[in-house]
């Protein structure tokens, strides 16, 4: 039996109510969580790049000489050999973590800062660096230089 | 059967003669093992059970290389001095016994081309090769001491007494003896001392091999104590760079005149620690204080060689600070990260010319970072900066929302109010 005393549309505006009041919670929530991330940044650990492009060309780097590049925040060192093979290796010497250079009248890679030698596949051969080198993978083509952390 | 001294020409002449060409070829038979092997006296058996893994075994060699005989002959008849057997060598003699072959380079190289044939030559200028053979102390170290007996192995296998990981022990087990020590009257602290410092460190638990143990400074045939004048040029076998400032340096000169030993002098010898800033100036930890005082001029130098380091690794760690804080919170500093390396190199750099004990060329080298660190810190800044300006427009952007959401949920109501 219909109640008479009660509106017809009461139990419709109860329901679009609730869904009005729920929605806007909601969207509070949905608003609320990415600004609290942003405000609270979860502790970030360094950045774990594994490729980089290079920014220049493969025909800029010429025999017996070497460029730095970035890689993520660390250096990188880029060499062709005097018989004109690339390779890459991390310039972060292994001793005190100074970046590396290459000395084109030694022929292989140097350390300035104290004195560390690595040839020219990244093994350390002199001085007081403990290990080798970093190598990266390099991949060539025409115009591009890509290196990668190996496996 | 000891060996006497009486027999010592004998000894020379036949091991030159007849052993060298013999031993590539030796016979398969070997009676010296079949029977000593089950002998009950255990100083006899020892050696039979310890040499089929010895490195002279596995080239062929069998007892009768050192100990003469015949090695055919089963039974006592093997051990006939006419024979050439020499039953076991005194320690004066060991070296010319080892000598035999390895101070011989055609012989050698047959068997290890790379093997160095000094050893006796180096030996001989030891001061254990003196004490030894001139001054006729046998308490001191000959060839067996350290390599052993019958069981002697390359210095690259790991099982070896004088691979880089046992050296210290090996050499240890006379030198940390104070019984054994005490009528030579030198410390024997040097093997405790050693073992706290970075060079094991590095060697123990960092896997470098290379990285110095006893004999990278002593000397390994020629063991000899490092000369006051030269304890640098050891060093400088590794340090080339900080050996090359200081030998430019006026310390340099001081120090020769004053007996100092170089490098130690501040370093230490044995118990080499990490160098650590604090080792700079005249506080606590500062090693400058035990010459100079803060009246001196040294002293003052002192002072701002540490004020100089230090204000570049502060103002470098704040700055990266600030740059991770902006990096955590979503900013691009990566360039300025990568910028900071440049920092990090002048400071290291800054720390090597230290040696040179010149405030003109540190402060050029702490100049030249802190002109980065500058750059950089403005960057670092500057990211969050402008990271606390999107914050800003985040709470009043989400404001104006929510204020919208309340004013429409009020708006609502009245509306229903109404109806």
């Amino acid at each position: 039996m219909i109640d008479e005393t009660k509106p017809p549309d009461a139990s419709r505006r109860g329901f679009l109510n609730w869904l009005l009041g729920t929605s806007v919670g909601g969207l509070l929530v949905v608003m609320g969580f990415p600004v609290g991330r942003y405000l609270i940044p979860p502790e970030a650990s360094e950045s774990a790049t594994a490729t980089v492009r290079l920014p220049f060309k493969p025909e800029e780097i010429r025999p017996n000489t070497a460029k730095i590049f970035k890689f993520g925040n660390r250096p990188g060192i880029l060499v062709r050999t005097p018989a004109g093979e690339l390779r890459a290796f991390s310039a972060t010497c292994t001793h005190l973590a100074c970046t590396v250079q290459y000395r084109e009248e030694l022929g292989h890679i140097w350390c300035a800062c104290h004195n560390g030698h690595f040839d020219l596949n990244g093994q350390n051969i002199a001085g007081p660096p403990p290990r080798p080198l970093e190598a990266f993978v390099v991949n060539e083509t025409a115009d591009q230089i890509v290196v990668s952390k190996g496996a | 059967m000891r060996f006497g001294l009486w027999a010592a020409p004998l000894l020379g002449l036949s091991l030159v003669v007849v052993w060298p060409q013999a031993a590539v070829a030796q016979s398969e038979q070997n009676s010296c093992i079949t029977c000593h092997q089950v002998l009950p006296d255990e100083r006899l058996s020892a050696p039979a059970e310890q040499f089929p893994d010895d490195i002279h075994a596995t080239k062929g060699f069998i007892c009768i290389a050192c100990h003469g005989g015949d090695a055919t002959i089963v039974g006592p008849a093997a051990m006939d001095p006419a024979k050439g057997y020499i039953g076991s060598p005194q320690r004066e003699q060991v070296p010319a016994l080892c000598g035999r072959c390895h101070s011989n380079a055609q012989f050698m190289r047959r068997f290890n081309p790379a093997l160095r044939v000094d050893q006796v030559t180096e030996f001989e200028a030891s001061v254990h090769g003196q004490k030894l053979l001139s001054d006729g102390d046998p308490n001191v170290a000959t060839c067996t001491s350290c390599h052993t007996v019958h069981s002697i192995k390359p210095a690259s296998d790991p099982r070896s007494s004088v691979h880089p990981l046992r050296v210290p022990a090996t050499c240890g087990r006379c030198h940390a003896d104070e019984q054994r020590m005490a009528r030579y009257n030198i410390p024997t602290d040097q093997l405790d001392l050693y073992q706290t410092s970075i060079h094991w460190e590095t060697i123990s638990e960092g896997g470098d091999l290379s990285a110095p143990t006893c004999n990278d400074c002593h000397g390994n045939h020629g063991a000899a104590p490092p000369g006051l004048a030269w304890v640098g040029n050891v060093c400088a076998q590794c340090h080339s760079m900080m050996a090359e400032f200081f030998n430019e340096s006026r310390h340099s000169r001081v120090f020769a005149l004053l007996g100092n030993p170089g490098c130690a002098t501040c370093h230490r010898n044995h118990d080499i620690h990490p160098a650590s800033d604090e080792m700079l100036g005249l506080g606590e930890g500062a090693v400058c204080v035990r010459c100079h005082t803060a009246d001196d001029q040294g002293g003052q130098t002192a002072g701002a060689f540490r004020m100089a380091i230090d204000s570049l690794r502060t103002t470098t760690e704040e700055t990266h600070s600030i740059l991770l804080r902006a990096e955590n919170s979503g900013m691009e500093v990566s360039q300025a990260l990568f910028a900071l390396n440049g920092a990090q190199d002048a400071l290291v750099k800054a720390r090597a010319t230290i040696h040179s004990f010149d405030i003109e060329q540190v402060n050029a080298e702490v100049g030249l970072g802190l002109e980065i660190v500058t750059d950089v810190r403005s960057r670092g800044e500057q990211a969050l900066s402008d990271l606390r300006l999107r914050r800003v427009w985040l709470a009043v952007s989400v404001v104006i929302i929510v204020a919208l959401i309340v004013g429409l949920a009020m708006k609502i109501q009245e509306i229903e109010r109404r109806a």
